[in-house]
């Protein structure tokens, strides 16, 4: 048990992690916590693909320049661009719902759930 | 796991915490700034400086400064309270998911830098990304050669998918023109 948890570290701080952001967007009664709680979820979700790709003894995925190819062990870079590329979505998303949030602030004059719930009930 | 990764992995599952739990959100957007940069570190020690400058600009540095940005725009709201009070259905509901998901997740997957690791199942694909990619593109970070070259066009996709959210936040702002 101790062992499992011990050679899968990354993995457990990538299940409590994504349960912590989890945890924010359904508990945080501020928008802008929740948009908080989107991207710790997300960067849990990062750490999942970095350590899968990760290999023991291993190099960075920078590849020697003769064409007979690595003679070591290198890491993948397959995963790495994925994620990469996830986080440059994750910020233009970020942008998007924080824009939401502005206007919904200068609409509703409120950051919190559960007044903004109420004011548009009294609508 | 060198006492390194422990201290790491330490350092950011306490300020996730903090995050979650601070009534402040200015502590918050801060303290969870310095969990991207934990976050940052951790990937290089786990080999991917490509991904750690990523996510040092973008994530510690861009996504605070919109954070920010928005708290200034807004409002920041004035409290005596340290910490939020926990919400026990949440926690238990996120508990159990946790559990579950852990149960099932973590004996089922091979150790971290194993041989038999995830992506190491098919080695093929990328021991051909390795051996190819200085001859065909002339590039020898393997990484930026498979974003620019390999894959190409979806990093243009990708371009188009930040062009939409600013043009969605200009629009959702009721703006012609960034000011």
């Amino acid at each position: 048990m101790l062992e499992l948890l011990a050679t899968r570290y990354a993995y457990v701080a990538f299940i409590v992690l994504l349960s912590v952001g989890l945890y924010m967007v359904i508990a945080s009664q501020n928008l802008v916590k929740k948009v908080i709680g989107v991207n710790l979820f997300q960067t849990a979700i990062f750490l999942f693909f970095v350590a899968s790709a990760y290999v023991e003894g291993g190099a960075v995925p920078v590849v020697p320049k003769d064409s007979a190819g690595p003679t070591e062990v290198i890491v993948s870079p397959l995963p790495h661009v994925i994620v990469l590329t996830a986080i440059v979505v994750g910020v233009a998303l970020t942008a998007v719902g924080l824009a939401l949030i502005v206007r919904i602030y200068t609409e509703y004059g409120t950051l919190r759930e559960d007044v903004l719930r109420e004011v548009r009930s009294d609508d | 796991m060198t006492p390194l990764e422990v201290a790491l992995i330490a350092f950011v599952l306490v300020t996730a915490l903090a995050t979650a739990l601070f009534r402040d959100v200015l502590s918050a957007i801060i303290v969870f700034g310095a969990y991207s940069l934990g976050m940052a570190i951790i990937y290089t020690v786990l080999l991917a400086p490509d991904v750690a400058m990523t996510e040092a600009a973008i994530s510690a540095g861009v996504t605070t400064i919109l954070l920010l940005l928005t708290i200034a725009k807004t409002v920041r709201p004035s409290t005596d309270a340290l910490f939020e009070s926990v919400n026990v259905p949440a926690v238990l509901t996120v508990g159990a998911f946790a559990l579950v998901f852990g149960a099932a997740v973590l004996p089922a997957i091979p150790a971290i830098g194993a041989e038999s690791a995830p992506v190491w199942s098919n080695p093929e694909v990328t021991q051909y990304y390795l051996e190819n990619t200085y001859a065909e593109t002339g590039v020898q970070n393997t990484v930026a050669a498979v974003l620019a070259a390999y894959r190409g066009f979806d990093t243009f996709g990708e371009a188009v998918v930040v062009f939409g959210a600013a043009v969605a936040v200009l629009l959702v702002l009721d703006r012609e023109v960034f000011a």
